[in-house]
């Protein structure tokens, strides 16, 4: 087991349901209606990304050096990571600060599309090839996952009463694609290469990632019987995304952890 | 910016450790502090490196664990460890020394032993303030190598071995019993050069070691069954009419009589069955070394460590010789040498104190100690090394009651660990010189803390290549450590204080001058330099005639010839020809083997922060057939006990050791953990060693034990 | 072909005895837990007895270095000259990228630094005309120091078992598989 990595679990997670709570918010303005609320939600998502920022700088070693990992836009998916946060965070700020622009959708959509790239190159970070369980597209399907599911779950809190059932079918359907995902891939990799075999089996013994299911398979069943999204039910779907996200940095295995064995 | 040599003063070092490689160190020193050491690349035999241990060097004298105080033990094994001055620890052992004089009318109840921690030439001012203060009592003998001396001594004369850069040119080499991939990782190029050049490679040990994995073939005979393997092969030799003519009949005696040995009572079916190796292979091998010219055995320590070891290496020796490869470049029966050890020993020759009162009955000498008629009537009195414990326990008259170890660590080294726990507890004081925290030490009162290679000058020579090195001071000594010289002056000076004359040791010593003193023209003329201080450019290799020993075929033996039937022998109670011994019977399940480890020498480097980086922990080596009959999964706990007591360490199961046996390797791991093999190891004798050694050998691997999950 | 200088490990006289990666120690100093050069035994699918048989491995100085791909801040550069992949280590912020991201594990986080370090070839040494440490210490030079360039292509292979096949990385590092000994056992 590798360090769950605290810090970058908080960033991936609260950057991620902010990122949700924009495209959701972009999805209902289009869908007419939401204006009013704007406000309160661009601060809920302001706040979430200045929390998870914040956190993500606990992770370096030099935080004041932080600004400096912009400079690698060229190769590194983890300078453009930074960029797309940066500016998604502008968006947010601006939101929050000019009242007049906050229920556009034309800035939920930018903010979104921004979001996207935040998620697109958190998934190529968090996919290199030392990680072979990884090294694919299911980083960002992930992270995709959590987005959407966060972002209807908290949407809800937001939502008028015409979207509400909106937000419970988006979120509804996110669950049962993140049930699907996290069910199939650990399974997937018990027939892979050695590395992605350790990988699936460090998975299936974990806590982390029985816990993570665990908390999937309530929202599923409350969202399905109540057909609807409890105020509750996100702050505990944000927890089981915390606690999955620790998981996917603690028990993912590495090449270097069998070097000399088979692979 | 790139490497300057200029940034650093270099100084020239050597490894004093009991190996085989004794290895030339070039130290790079910056600010007082050592930055970092390589091998130098002056000696061909070191190559520019050294080993895993040796580049631990550069963290040993730093170590957070070193002894840097004379310390004072508030009750044994306590921990209570007190800080005292040199001035107040001096005055508590001169003390002791004084009251035991009194009490006994001598100063047999002080005991000293010594071997292996550091093979330095001055170090042998331990011996040499023992007899500065008078005839004492010493621990002889070797749990090393004794045997194999012996039987060397009583087939050539002498213990000389060729230089081990000439077995590239052996066209087959058998390694037997011995591990260098650990135990001598500088001489593996010469092995992988012969092979690479056709020879073939064939190493003979119970257990698959490095060693024998880097060879062509390998042999997993029985424990013990050496001899009959060797005999074996020399009655095929005998029998396909391959032996060296010339050799036996010239430079040799009694061969006739060993080939009558050979066809009454040696068959090659007979040695394959003792020895568990094929009739064919044997066959097979006998008649390749034999038409190999040259052909080589390396003898290796670990195989005469048994109660017929000493059997086995003549058995072994006589093949080499009945074949012509004694005496050849190339060839020969290599176990070792002290042909460049001729020094002064300055350090270790003192005078007693006038009046000094000695032991009168018979005294044993060590193996190095080359100071051959050089002593005075009264003698000390030796005790075997090899039964620290039991010789503790039984001497009187006066007992020892005071017990000075130095270069040794006997509760690491020495045999029956309960039993010695048990006899020191019989003594008044234990004074221990040592670097870092031991199991030895912890059974002690007083502890001196005593400098590394870097913090002292000596010069060092090895027993097994040709190089010879200088060890200059490359940093002041750290804390308050101080050489076992300058021990020996500080308590000298101590000593004369008390009782003026009590002490013949110089209160002053300054160890560049007693280096100095070592150095005679023969080792100048065998090694060409003018002055020792010429060292300082690099090691230098002595000038030989030739590569090989015995080259001119002048033995050392009573007959000057090769000795097939050695009466000599025989008059020390073994028999004359090298006939089969049995090895010891079994008194438990498993045959247990406590060999050499890769990552320490005995109990040193194991303990150090940086080994463990490497090495974190000790195992129990045992074959996954025999660990499932017990239920024993890999990396479970064990426990391996036997009727001297018992050690828990983790299982690794591998097919590298037969069904029948345990492997655990000798390691102290450093403050905090109890492991240590000698809890597993009795105090039997080997067959020889007493001739030459002063004491028997240990049947090291005649070991036995039983293993459970823990 | 340009200049890269690689390590050559012979497996085939590698004797496992660490002295390499102590070597390497010596001459750095590594905090407790950072290790640069590590000696891999090669499981028993791969050589059929147990740590007998090894990998010596640091940095594979790769022609596309992951680590340096992933760097944000341009920590790392390959020198034009000879290809090492140096890391500068004042650069660093500690973001431990380019440690999750190089499948051969060789940039380690030095925990007192709180920055990333691994091999770089020793490359003052080079500079110096010197041979790397770990390489000038091998007791049977079963490490060497290798020009890609112009070294004589005979039986060396780039992915020998118990090494991560990285085809698009291509690891500079060549290795000589090991042999087995004919064993005759009771
Ligand atoms: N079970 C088992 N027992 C064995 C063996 C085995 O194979 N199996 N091997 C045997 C063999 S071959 C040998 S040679 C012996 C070795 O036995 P020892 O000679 O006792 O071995 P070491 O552990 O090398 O060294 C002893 C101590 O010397 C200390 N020392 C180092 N340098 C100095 C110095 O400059 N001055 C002083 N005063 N002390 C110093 C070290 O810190 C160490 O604690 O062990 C024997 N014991
Ligand atoms: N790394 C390292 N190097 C060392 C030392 C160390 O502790 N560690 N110690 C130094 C010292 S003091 C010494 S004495 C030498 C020892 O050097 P070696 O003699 O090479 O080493 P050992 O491990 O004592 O024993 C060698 C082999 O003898 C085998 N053996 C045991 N019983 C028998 C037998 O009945 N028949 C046969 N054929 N083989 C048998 C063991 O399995 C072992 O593999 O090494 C020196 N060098
Ligand atoms: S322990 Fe032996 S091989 Fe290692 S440095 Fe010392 S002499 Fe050389
Ligand atoms: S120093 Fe050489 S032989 Fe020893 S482990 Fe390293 S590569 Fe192998
Ligand atoms: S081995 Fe790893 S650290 Fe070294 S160059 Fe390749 S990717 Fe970079
Ligand atoms: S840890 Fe340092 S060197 Fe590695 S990717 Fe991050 S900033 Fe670059
Ligand atoms: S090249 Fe230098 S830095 Fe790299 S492993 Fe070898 S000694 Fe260490
Ligand atoms: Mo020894």
């Amino acid at each position: 087991m590798q360090s769950m990595e605290f810090p970058l679990v908080l960033f991936t997670v609260l950057s991620q349901a902010a990122i949700g709570l924009t495209l959701m918010r972009a999805v209902r303005t289009t869908s007419g209606g939401e204006e009013a609320a704007g406000r309160t939600e661009w601060l809920l998502i302001a706040g979430l990304m200045v929390a998870g920022l914040l956190g993500s700088l606990f992770h370096l070693g030099h935080p004041l050096s932080a600004p400096m990992a912009l400079t690698h836009l060229g190769t590194a998916w983890l300078s453009r990571e930074v960029l797309f946060a940066g500016l998604f965070m502008g968006v947010a700020a601006l939101a929050v600060v000019a009242g007049n622009v906050a229920g556009k959708p034309a800035l939920a959509w930018l903010g979104t599309a921004l979001g996207l790239g935040v998620i697109l190159s958190a998934g190529m970070t968090y996919a290199p090839p030392a990680l072979p369980a990884l090294n694919n597209a299911l980083p960002a399907a992930f992270f995709l996952t959590s987005a959407v599911l966060l972002g209807a779950g908290f949407g809800s809190w937001f939502a008028d009463e015409g979207l509400r059932p909106l937000m419970v079918r988006i979120f509804t359907g996110a669950v049962v694609v993140g049930l699907v995902l996290y069910l199939v891939a650990p399974c997937v990799w018990l027939s892979g290469g050695e590395v992605m075999r350790m990988t699936g089996q460090a998975w299936l013994a974990s806590g982390f990632y029985w816990a993570h299911l665990g908390v999937l398979a309530v929202a599923l069943a409350v969202a399905w019987k109540t057909r609807d999204i409890p105020a509750w039910l996100p702050v505990l779907v944000l927890i089981g995304e915390l606690v999955g996200r620790a998981g996917f940095f603690a028990d993912t295995v590495h090449t270097a952890a069998n070097m000399g064995g088979l692979y | 910016a790139g490497f300057d040599q200029n940034e650093f003063q270099v100084f020239r070092n050597a490894c004093p450790r009991n190996c085989y490689d004794t290895c030339s160190i070039k130290t790079y020193v910056k600010d007082g502090v050592i930055q970092f050491i390589e091998g130098a690349p002056e000696s061909t035999y070191t190559d520019g490196g050294l080993c895993v241990k040796g580049y631990s060097y550069t963290r040993r004298p730093y170590s957070p664990d070193r002894i840097k105080y004379p310390m004072v033990q508030d009750g044994r094994r306590t921990g209570k460890w007190r800080r005292v001055s040199w001035d107040e620890a001096m005055d508590r052992i001169a003390g002791k020394i004084m009251e035991l004089k009194e009490r006994d009318g001598s100063l047999l109840g002080l005991g000293m032993t010594k071997y292996s921690g550091n093979f330095g030439i001055t170090n042998y001012g331990v011996e040499g303030l023992m007899s500065s203060l008078g005839y004492t009592t010493r621990f002889v003998g070797t749990p090393c190598w004794p045997a194999g001396i012996d039987a060397q001594n009583y087939d050539l004369g002498n213990m000389w071995c060729n230089d081990p850069e000439d077995m590239v040119k052996a066209r087959y080499v058998i390694i037997w019993g011995a591990n260098p991939a650990w135990c001598s990782v500088h001489s593996m190029k010469y092995i992988m050069e012969a092979k690479r050049r056709g020879a073939k490679i064939l190493v003979i040990d119970p257990v698959f070691t490095q060693t024998a994995a880097k060879g062509d073939v390998f042999w997993q005979p029985k424990t013990a069954s050496d001899g009959a393997l060797a005999l074996g092969m020399a009655r095929h030799i005998l029998d396909k009419g391959l032996v060296d003519r010339a050799f036996v009949e010239n430079n040799a005696q009694g061969f006739e009589e060993f080939a009558a040995y050979l066809r009454e009572n040696v068959t090659v079916e007979w040695a394959a069955e003792q020895s568990g190796i094929p009739a064919e292979e044997i066959r097979e091998v006998a008649e390749e070394f034999a038409q190999a010219d040259p052909a080589t055995i390396w003898i290796g320590y670990g195989m005469q460590r048994h109660t017929n070891g000493g059997a086995s290496v003549r058995s072994i020796d006589a093949l080499v010789a009945m074949t012509g490869n004694v005496g050849k470049e190339g060839g020969g029966a290599r176990y070792g040498h002290l042909q460049t050890w001729g020094f002064n020993y300055n350090a270790f020759i003192q005078k007693q104190p006038e009046g000094s009162v000695g032991f009168t009955g018979p005294a044993a000498k060590g193996e190095f100690d080359l100071t051959e008629g050089r002593q005075a009537s009264y003698s000390d009195r030796t005790v075997n090394i090899n039964k620290t414990a039991q010789a503790i326990l039984d001497t009187k008259d006066p007992a020892i009651r005071m017990l000075w170890v130095s270069c040794k660590n006997p509760f690491a080294q020495d045999f029956d660990r309960p039993k010695l726990e048990k006899a020191f507890d019989t003594l008044e004081m234990v004074v221990s010189v040592e670097q870092f925290f031991t199991e030895t030490v912890a059974n002690s009162d007083i502890v001196l803390p005593v400098t590394t290679l870097f913090e002292e000058w000596t010069v060092n020579a090895s027993y097994w290549h040709y190089w010879l090195s200088i060890n200059e001071q490359a940093i002041k000594p750290l804390h308050e450590a101080k050489s076992n010289l300058e021990i020996g002056a500080a308590l000298s000076r101590k000593m004369n204080e008390l009782a003026p004359g009590s002490c013949t040791l110089p209160t002053e010593i300054d160890t560049r001058e007693w280096t100095a003193k070592e150095f005679n023209q023969g080792i100048y003329d065998l090694f060409g330099i003018n002055d020792w201080t010429d060292l300082k450019n690099g090691p230098v290799k002595a000038k030989l005639a030739s590569s090989a020993a015995w080259h001119d075929m002048k033995f050392g033996t009573p007959s000057g010839k090769y000795e097939f039937r050695s009466d000599l022998c025989a008059e020390h109670g073994h028999k004359a020809l090298p006939e089969f011994k049995k090895g010891r019977e079994s008194y438990d399940k498993f045959r247990l083997l406590t060999p050499h480890t890769k990552f320490g020498i005995h109990s040193q480097f194991v303990n150090l922060d940086w080994m463990k980086e490497y090495n974190k922990e000790p195992f129990v080596y045992m074959h996954p057939k025999a660990a499932a009959g017990k239920g024993i999964n890999d990396l479970d706990m064990v426990r391996v006990f036997n009727k001297v007591g018992e050690q828990k360490a983790r299982v690794k199961l591998t097919d590298n050791v037969t069904e029948d046996c345990l492997l655990i390797y000798e390691a102290w791991f450093g403050k905090g953990t109890t492991f240590n093999v000698q809890n597993l190891v009795d105090d039997e004798s080997a067959d020889m060693g007493a001739y030459k050694a002063g004491a028997p050998g240990v049947a090291i691997h005649d070991q036995f034990a039983d293993i459970e999950r823990a | 072909m340009k200049k890269q200088y690689a390590f050559l490990v012979d497996s085939e006289r590698c004797i496992g005895c660490f002295t390499c990666a102590m070597a390497c120690r010596n001459y750095y100093h590594q905090e407790e837990g950072v290790v640069w050069r590590q000696v891999y035994p090669l499981s028993e699918e791969i050589y059929p007895h147990r740590e007998r048989a090894f990998l010596s491995l640091a940095c594979n100085h790769c022609e596309d270095p992951a680590c340096l791909n992933v760097c944000p801040v341009n920590a790392y550069t390959k020198r034009e000259e000879d290809g090492v992949v140096v890391h500068h280590q004042e650069k660093c912020i500690g973001c431990g990228n380019c440690i999750r991201s190089c499948p051969y594990g060789a940039p380690k986080y030095n925990p007192v630094e709180k920055r990333a370090e691994k091999c770089s070839f020793c490359h003052e040494r080079l500079d110096a005309g010197l041979k790397p440490a770990c390489v000038q210490s091998c007791p049977t030079k079963a490490l060497q120091l290798v020009d890609l360039a112009e070294m004589q292509q005979t039986n060396q292979v780039q992915y020998p078992a118990g090494y991560p096949k990285m085809e698009k990385l291509n690891p500079s590092t060549r290795f000589i598989l090991p042999k087995t000994p004919k064993m005759v056992r009771r």
